[in-house]
């Protein structure tokens, strides 16, 4: 490399803008990661950091844009070529073959070959060898990947961004899975990378790791770039305010809730190994509860957990004053609680049956008489129901697939309110739908909440949350760490909240 | 790389040889265990099983399917199944022989002709499965009718008959080599090349990747199409030259040659540690299994005991392989991701 060459950044993205259908995952993205430097990839759920990570590595293909590396505009096809060009990444959940061995998983797809053009197990044993020694990692290069702890697959991971020689190195959340100890050894690696003259794109949501480790820092917030700056610029409250500072549309605020009605449904130390532990919150009738996260934070797994779908392995739940033991979501909906998935269209509703059929679903066993569907009453249920929640389709009995996302999920709303819940969790129920569906779909919430439903609402949309919730509780890594009530929160302060290590809370 | 110079201790306390290590481990070598112990049973139940005449037999009966069990095994690799084995033997074996009942001086390029039959008929199937994006079973259910009735249409319920057969082409399989049947010798030369192939070269290990991870695959760069398109190819190369042993060995080519196969090749498979649910196992098993079934097979027959049981034997060993499959699968799931803050929580 020649010296001019070294005043360029390590990477430079330019420009990038990508589109899944209608949303824009990325909106004219522009920054510069520079040599030698370690450089964090900050923003909420959503914000587009993997969209942009994926761009890099050439997992997906950016819709216009360009990335150079060096002075070289280049656009990778496969993370091979990433790789060649000197940029490895290493993801979240860790990406292995779980049947072959570590030596192979660290060189798969860059094998050294003989002559012969068979693979040079000795070489490639011997150099996998030195690698995971110059981590620091005892780990015998032949043992299999199906019997290593979460934290070895990680480092492994490392170890094969590692033995390419290369230029920048990212790290996607790497140390959600790792104990204090374990991350800190992570760091000494990312420092020693950087001293020589290499470059790290760190991914994470713990900010305390981005004061720690970090020269600058990215800012990206609904896919548009939002600043870059030295570290040293900025302190922890103006970071929070630039990732959450969403443009808020008008939106259905709740009107302040008069007398809430007797506890609904109450949740004491729920646990689930592995997902979350020890889970403590109140709902009451005509109540609405956020529960505010980041992505992976466990929301998800506790309603599951709530409605039988993975049982909790830990904890009491006690359902309108009874205790129950979640075994099911069949048992759960007649007890009185009801869920709508996030994944509304591949878990919540049966997308080439018509409206009728979608919305009865739940309960045709209610519905047929000695075994046999009364298609009449059936027709009046779904008619019924399309008519209260402003369904707009021309029959009850169009597919629900040529819907549009909206009604979509007023459907599935119809769904399980026919079931005639006392409680319902609603887990990203606005995601990826229009703005003006999504007043209708606040509004909706609140008039359930009105009419004496509880309502425990998981949301990734912060001022959705703060304007529909009553209280919001916040969770972080299968932790309650927070609870705020309707006047004290803030996106700031659940943000806060959210993004905090809660590693030293646990012990 | 050698970015990282500095000495460092180890932070990480490593626990050697998980349980799924060692379940993942024992299910490719306990093939082994299995043979010893049939082979046992059976020499304690007769005393003509264990004679080196019979062995030979066991070994000559096991080899056409050892070549089979290793063509379903490169497909099970890569996480697809394929049950047009047996149609694609039936069908090479007839084109071939008709071939050399219509050119009786015709010499060794027969040989050529049935591995590019095989290839031809195999990479339609992995064209399919790959590109056609059809489920392996739906696609290979297909095929098999397709390529069986093909062979019927053909044959207008002809056979062809070993008169017709080049008298090298029968006596060849005859042949032995140190006392060890040509058949068996041929067997072990293909399988091994094929074990060389997957275990030692770049290529082959993919095979094993993208049947173990197809998700990491995309992260590594592998072109999952193109590595699936070759397990079929292969296999269908593999089944059109086992075509050709079979018709050899037989003699009389009829248009039922081999139908079953499937069954058997698959069993063998799974017998020999190879997991249905892929990227775990080694053709060397699965010649090894289609050993124990031959071994089975022999044995119920020195004691007389009824044919439907091997049938009953094959299905069931299905059964229990395909179930330590699924319980070693969840270890492997729960190691790689069920336990994100675990260590945290518990």
């Amino acid at each position: 490399m020649s010296d001019n060459l070294a005043s360029l950044p390590a990477l430079r993205v330019n420009g990038i803008s990508k589109s899944y259908g209608v949303s824009r995952a990325l909106v004219d993205v522009s920054f510069d990661i520079l040599r030698g430097r370690v450089h964090a990839l900050v923003g909420e759920n959503g914000a587009g950091k993997s969209t942009l990570v994926k761009i890099i590595t050439g997992i997906i293909q950016a819709d216009s844009g360009q990335i150079f590396v060096g002075s070289n505009p280049v656009r990778f096809q496969t993370p091979i070529e990433a790789r060649t060009a000197g940029i490895g990444a290493v993801y979240q959940d860790p990406k292995l073959f779980a049947h072959l061995d570590v030596a192979e998983n660290i060189f798969m797809g860059a094998y050294p070959t003989t002559i012969a053009g068979t693979v040079d197990r000795k070489t490639m044993y011997e150099r996998a060898a030195l690698g995971l020694r110059q981590l620091g990692l005892d780990l015998d290069p032949r043992s299999l990947i199906a019997g290593l702890s979460v934290a070895e697959l990680q480092f492994v991971e490392i170890a094969r961004a590692l033995l390419a020689d290369l230029q920048l190195l990212i790290l996607d959340e790497p140390t959600s899975a790792l104990t204090p100890a374990e991350s800190e050894r992570l760091f000494k690696i990312i420092r020693t990378l950087r001293d020589r003259d290499k470059s790290v794109l760190l991914i994470t949501h713990r900010l305390e790791e981005v004061e720690a480790i970090a020269d600058d820092i990215t800012i990206l917030r609904d896919g548009r770039h939002v600043a870059t700056r030295p570290a040293k610029q900025i302190n922890r409250a103006a970071l929070v305010q630039m990732m959450v500072g969403r443009p808020i549309e008008t939106l259905f605020a709740r009107r302040q809730s008069e007398g809430l009605g007797k506890e609904i449904l109450r949740v004491e130390r729920l646990g689930l190994v592995g997902q979350f532990t020890d889970v403590s919150f109140s709902l009451r009738a005509g109540e609405i509860v956020g529960m505010a996260g980041l992505v992976g934070a466990g929301r998800s797994e506790i309603a599951q957990s709530l409605f039988g779908i993975r049982p909790p392995s830990t904890g009491r739940v006690y359902l309108n004053g009874r205790h129950v033991v979640p075994r099911g979501p069949n048992q759960m909906l007649r007890l009185g609680l009801a869920y709508l998935p996030e994944d509304r269209d591949g878990q919540g509703l049966i997308l080439p049956e018509s409206i009728v059929d979608n919305v009865t679903l739940p309960i045709v066993g209610r519905l047929a008489h000695m075994g046999i569907l009364n298609r009449a009453s059936e027709r009046q249920v779904a008619a019924g129901a399309t008519a209260t929640y402003d369904v707009k389709a021309t029959s009850i009995e169009q597919p629900v697939s040529s819907l549009s996302g909206g009604n979509r999920q007023k459907v599935a709303f119809a769904k399980w309110l026919a079931t005639k819940p006392t409680a319902l969790i609603l887990d990203e129920p606005t995601h990826g739908i229009d703005i003006g569906s999504k007043a209708q779909v606040h509004r909706i919430i609140i008039d359930l909440a009105d009419s004496g439903l509880g309502v425990l609402l998981i949301s990734s949309d912060l001022p959705e949350l703060l304007a529909v919730s009553d209280r919001i509780l916040v969770i972080a890594e299968g932790r309650l760490v927070s609870e705020f009530s309707r006047g004290e929160a803030t996106q700031e302060k659940v943000m806060m909240a959210a993004t905090q290590d809660v590693r030293g809370l646990a012990e | 790389m050698s970015v990282l110079a500095e000495k460092t201790t180890p932070a990480v306390a490593v626990p050697r040889r998980s349980f799924s290590e060692f379940a993942l481990r024992l299910r490719v070598s306990g093939v082994l265990a299995f043979l010893f112990i049939t082979g046992l049973i059976f020499s304690l139940l007769t005393p003509q099983f264990l004679t080196v005449q019979n062995a030979s037999a066991i070994a000559s009966n096991a080899a056409i399917l050892s070549i089979v069990a290793a063509a379903q095994a490169i497909v099970l690799l890569t996480r697809n199944v394929d049950v047009s084995v047996g149609s694609m033997m039936g069908l090479t074996a007839y084109l071939t022989a008709d071939y050399a009942a219509r050119h009786p001086n015709v010499g060794a390029e027969l040989v050529l002709l049935a591995l590019v039959i095989g290839l031809v008929l195999g990479t339609i199937n992995g064209l399919l499965v790959a590109y056609g994006r059809v489920s392996s079973l739906i696609a290979t259910l297909a095929t098999m009718s397709l390529y069986r009735g093909f062979t019927y249409m053909y044959a207008h319920g002809q056979e062809v008959t070993s008169n017709k057969l080049p008298r090298w082409m029968l006596h060849s399989v005859d042949l032995r080599f140190w006392g060890i049947p040509m058949l068996v010798v041929i067997c072990i030369l293909v399988v091994t090349l094929v074990a060389t192939f997957l275990r030692h070269y770049p290529i082959g290990r993919r095979i094993y990747a993208v049947g173990s991870n197809p998700l990491a695959s995309v992260f590594y760069g592998l072109r999952i199409q193109r590595v699936v398109l070759l397990a079929y190819g292969l296999g269908g190369l593999l089944c059109g030259f086992a075509g050709l042993l079979y018709a050899a060995r037989v003699g009389t080519v009829t248009v039922i040659l081999a139908s079953g196969w499937e069954m058997s090749s698959l069993a063998a498979a799974v017998i020999g540690g190879v997991s249905v649910t892929g990227g775990s196992g080694t053709v060397i098993g699965a010649a090894l299994g289609a050993l124990v079934l031959a071994t089975i097979d022999n044995g119920l027959v020195l004691l007389g005991i009824p044919e439907f049981w091997r049938m009953f034997i094959q299905g069931s060993s299905i059964v229990a392989a395909a179930a330590v499959d699924v319980f070693i699968g969840v270890r492997i799931r729960k190691a790689l991701q069920g336990q994100r803050f675990a260590r945290r929580a518990a």
